[in-house]
């Protein structure tokens, strides 16, 4: 998929910055739809509530809006950030810098005013009794929690957040209709929180107007809202993926960031999948550990089932041997991999790409899977239902990879597209007249040159046989002969070689003259394009390649080959992605291309990885 | 003329490989009681889904059922592949072999958990008390005081793979030895009859590395001490001919789920099978005896299966249509709809 770059998003260069607004009490340059407002609060103090009611108004309006859940690995207490960006240009990256900070947390107080730069505006909740020494930003204090317990006096400290949410309604203009219709949303049926919290908004908003005599830079402006646009967690799109992808099994163990998407697959069961007497079409089943986890969807898939199991990369290390056995046995299964900040425990709740290069050769001996990379939510749910397919067609264990960011921030969607093919089962051989026609039929006999044998299921009473990890002929028997291993192994590589241009090809965004190529992938999507702006304000002309599968499409490689240099752009300390192509492609294209590769934990800011570009790119 | 089953299938339909195991092995002999119990059981092979795990004794479902499918899986994990491969089609039967080192150590939480699921299979641990594969270390199933052929003997408490499974209230419970054919093979036919987890502890001398007189799961040991509950007659549903005439009063019938009857003539009077804590006191009071108790320890037929528990369609989940696996294109609107408004 080659798109002309001009075309597609020059057009938010376009748009201008500054708007003039005027009659307004001092007529004042406005800066529309275009600030980063940082929300810190303390987890479990029912402040996602109040974040997500601020991003969806704004989302009702038409405003482009992201939202970024920063949060601690923790029930109750931590400090949790929640940064929401509004940008006409489109931009999802967290922004440079804070234009709007609030301040309800007093663990982080101290720290996070001082790293405001000058001019910053602080919303702050006066009852949480803490110095604010910034003379050089905008202070605007409420007491959040006083006015909070008069409405409702057992809730007052999760109803003070919404007092928050009525001093940021008025600085912007937030419309009073669209917090309405977000509250209502937040709160599904539940009537009387939805009165008493917009009562609490609006009071907030009052008290902001009647207070505080500040004439707000940053407004949001409405803009046309395609109607059909909604956000959604690239997590509960994978669910639905899957769901229409026809599951028959999940089995999982709970891990973050990864639980949220069997816990969508289990709420959407019974709408989606029952079979009009009241039994559900797909088994789910909580497992003991990942190692189970992992066998089940062996065992789903290995009987005809389509299993799949979605964990984090703990999880996959522990799946480890189980993946070695789908390889070498054929058996196919679905293992989506929800990646957060490891090694180790790391940082639990923290985003990155650091699974990838273990994805790819995940276990022991020679092994390569086929490794599926969504970068937008409509993605997720259509490598969330395509994924069964490739793992069926190549009869092995397919892995879905999606990290943090994408997985659990919500991201907008102009709603799923129905699957446009009917299901894959790949090469099964169900009836008896079925296997005549197959001249010499072995379990892993190649008898069409593709690599991929036929097989049978348990149950059929055709052509049995043992299924194992360890040596075998073409018949299925157990074999140490070297020629036969040899073999056995060389097909397999010839297998999962022969997906690669079936697989979803990568996604191009090309500019006439071939300065530079930026070659990335997952969520890094939604930066990329303030990166390529940066960039681009620096004079370079910049093309993008997003990958989205493992093993590498041509197109990638034709992509390096027309572009005078390329980075690799990823979220991790080694370029994993990189290692793959160096280990990959030829080598005379090697020295043209050079990683930039960088982790912290946090969704990958937009400035972090265009400096690292440029510093790249000077010492070449 | 070639005696036939209820199917009209010779016992050679039951067969499998040549085994490459030592000769005399325990293992080879449990083998052929499976063979047997499958053949008298009429069981039609296709359907039949052979599992195990890694070792000597896992090796196995290569030697019997050579008309069924089956899987030799990972050390230890064989449950949960039986599990996965269960949840989409209750309609195979699973006969799972697996070593006293596959399921007591390395494999122990999955078997805890297919047990604590009461998962619809036969579970036959082949228990030597030894790692034959690995060439003969302990396990964690041998003795206080047992010894193998080289080494010292072991001083750590044994696990007892039957109590531990009571106590997690498996639904059928026995124990047996590879020398005793008309036992296991009883037992066998009832674990086949049964629907939930049947779990047979099946004392499995290896020759190589733990026969000698010291072992306590030796042939000769096993022989002087086996503390037999009762005598075993499997009645089979399609024939139920009394085969052995037995005083009346003196035996127990077990009803089994396919309609077959264990009957059990009472040797130990005081064994209860329908009775947890009478199951662990037989069980405890050999132990301290140092002898092993056999027959069928524990029996509740009244404990529903993992797919009972998940309300699950009818069919079996592989034979489902495209058109019930995935919803209607109406349905997605309707999905998008509800996230727009
Ligand atoms: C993950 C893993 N660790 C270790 C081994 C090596 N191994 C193979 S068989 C075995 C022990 C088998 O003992 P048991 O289950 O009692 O079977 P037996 O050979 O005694 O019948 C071990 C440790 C392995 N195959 N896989
Ligand atoms: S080593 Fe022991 S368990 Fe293994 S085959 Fe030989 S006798 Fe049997
Ligand atoms: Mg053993």
């Amino acid at each position: 998929m080659v798109m002309h770059k001009t075309q597609s998003h020059r057009r938010y260069l376009a748009s201008s910055r500054f708007v003039r607004v005027l009659g307004t009490k001092r007529a004042m340059e406005k800066i529309v739809n275009d600030f980063v407002i940082n929300v810190a609060t303390a987890n479990g103090t029912g402040s996602q509530s109040s974040n997500l009611i601020i991003l969806h108004s704004m989302f009702e309006m038409g405003v482009p809006v992201s939202g970024k859940n920063l949060f601690p690995s923790n029930i109750s207490g931590l400090p949790t950030w929640f940064i929401i960006r509004a940008s006409d240009r489109g931009y999802q990256a967290p922004g440079d810098g804070t234009n709007i900070q609030i301040l309800m947390n007093k663990d982080t107080w101290i720290k996070d005013l001082e790293g405001l730069e000058p001019g910053t505006i602080v919303i702050y909740n006066e009852d949480v009794k803490m110095p604010v020494e910034r003379d050089d930003c905008v202070l605007l204090g409420m007491p959040m929690t006083k006015m909070a317990r008069k409405i409702n006096p057992k809730l007052g400290r999760l109803i003070a957040n919404m007092y928050y949410v009525g001093a940021v309604a008025h600085l912007l203009g937030v419309e009073e209709d669209a917090i309405e219709k977000a509250v209502k949303a937040q709160f599904k049926g539940k009537e009387k929180a939805v009165e008493l919290n917009i009562q609490a908004i609006s009071e907030g908003r009052e008290y902001a107007n009647e207070n505080w005599d500040f004439d707000c830079q940053f407004i949001v402006e409405s803009r046309d809202k395609d109607p059909d646009t909604f956000l959604i967690e690239g997590n509960e799109a994978i669910a639905l993926g899957s769901i229409y992808g026809g599951i028959s099994m999940l089995s999982w163990y709970p891990i973050t960031p990864s639980s949220s998407l069997a816990e969508s697959v289990i709420n959407w069961l019974p709408e989606l999948r029952s079979d009009g007497d009241g039994g559900s079409t797909c088994a789910v089943i909580q497992a003991e550990d990942e190692l189970a986890a992992a066998g089940m969807v062996l065992g789903a898939g290995w009987a005809g089932g389509r299993g799949m199991t979605c964990t984090s990369g703990p999880g996959i290390s522990l799946m480890s041997e189980f993946i070695g056995l789908f390889y070498f046995s054929e058996v196919p299964g679905v293992i989506w991999d929800v990646n957060r900040v490891g090694p180790s425990t790391g940082l639990p709740t923290r985003t990155q790409q650091g699974d990838l290069s273990m994805l790819y050769e995940a276990s022991h001996g020679d092994t390569q899977h086929i490794v599926l990379i969504p970068g937008t939510v409509d993605e997720c749910f259509e490598f969330g239902w395509r994924v069964f397919d490739f793992a069926e067609r190549f009869q092995t264990m397919v892995f879905g990879f999606n990290d943090l960011d994408l997985g659990m921030n919500r991201w907008k969607t102009s709603g799923f597209t129905y699957p446009d093919s009917p299901m894959d089962r790949g090469k099964v051989v169900r009836s008896q007249e079925e296997m005549d026609s197959i001249p010499e039929y072995g379990r892993y006999r190649d008898v069409d040159g593709d690599g991929i044998a036929y097989r049978t299921l348990p149950g059929s009473g055709l052509d049995p046989i043992l299924y194992r990890g360890t040596g075998h002929d073409e018949d299925g028997v157990y074999s140490e002969d070297p020629q036969v291993y040899h073999d056995a192994m060389a097909r397999l590589k010839r297998k999962i070689d022969g997906a690669r241009e079936h697989l979803p090809a990568p996604v191009i965004r090309e500019e006439e003259k071939k300065d530079l190529g930026v070659i990335f992938y997952g969520s890094m999507e939604n930066s990329i394009v303030e990166i390529d702006d940066m960039l681009e304000e620096s004079g370079l002309s910049v093309s993008t390649c997003r990958v989205r599968a493992l093993p590498l499409h041509s197109g990638v490689e034709d992509f390096v080959r027309r572009h005078d240099r390329t980075i690799v752009l990823e979220i991790n300390r080694d370029g994993q992605l990189f290692g793959i192509i160096r280990k990959e492609f030829p080598a005379e294209l090697i020295p043209k291309i050079h990683s930039v590769s960088y982790s912290d934990g946090m969704p990958p800011r937009a400035r972090v990885y265009s400096d690292m570009i440029l510093e790249v790119l000077e010492g070449l | 003329m070639l005696k036939l089953n209820v199917l009209e299938l010779e016992k050679s339909e039951y067969t499998g490989g040549k085994s490459s195991l030592c000769p005399g092995c325990g293992h080879d002999q449990i083998s052929n009681n499976i063979i047997q119990a499958a053949w008298e059981n009429g069981i039609p092979p296709e359907k039949v889904a052979k599992m195990s795990g890694i070792g000597c004794s896992s090796k196995t479902p290569a030697y019997f059922l050579g008309k069924s499918h089956g899987f030799n899986t990972v050390h230890g994990r064989m449950p949960s592949v039986t599990t996965g491969a269960n949840l989409v089609n209750k309609g195979l039967s699973f006969l799972a072999v697996s070593g006293d080192g596959d399921t007591a150590s390395i494999g122990i939480g999955q078997f805890v958990h297919a047990i604590r699921r009461n998962l619809d299979m036969v579970y036959i641990v082949e228990n030597n008390g030894v790692y034959g594969l690995t060439k003969g270390q302990y396990s964690a199933t041998v003795e206080k005081g047992s010894k193998k052929k080289k080494g010292v003997a072991n001083q750590q408490a044994p696990i007892d793979l039957c109590a531990m499974a009571i106590n997690l209230g498996c639904s059928f419970v026995a124990r047996s030895f590879s020398g005793s054919k008309k036992q296991l093979t009883a037992l066998i036919r009832a674990a086949m009859s049964h629907r939930g987890m049947a779990f047979i502890d099946v004392i499995s001398p290896c020759v190589t590395f733990a026969n000698n007189d010291e072992s306590y799961k030796s042939y000769n040991y096993v022989k002087a001490n086996d503390e037999v509950l009762h005598i075993l007659d499997y009645i089979s549903h399609f024939s139920p001919i009394e085969e052995v005439e037995v005083p009346e009063g003196e035996y127990q019938e077990v009803s089994l789920f396919d309609g077959s009857t264990l009957r059990l003539e009472t040797l130990a009077a005081d064994h209860d099978y329908t009775d947890a804590v009478s199951a662990l006191s037989a069980i405890h009071q050999s132990e301290k005896a140092e002898r092993h108790v056999t027959g069928l320890l524990y029996y509740d037929d009244n404990v529903p299966t993992a797919t009972d528990t998940l309300g699950l369609s009818e069919t079996p989940l592989v034979e489902l249509s495209e058109d019930l696996l995935r919803p209607s294109p109406d349905s997605l609107e309707k999905v998008n709809s509800g996230f727009r408004s």
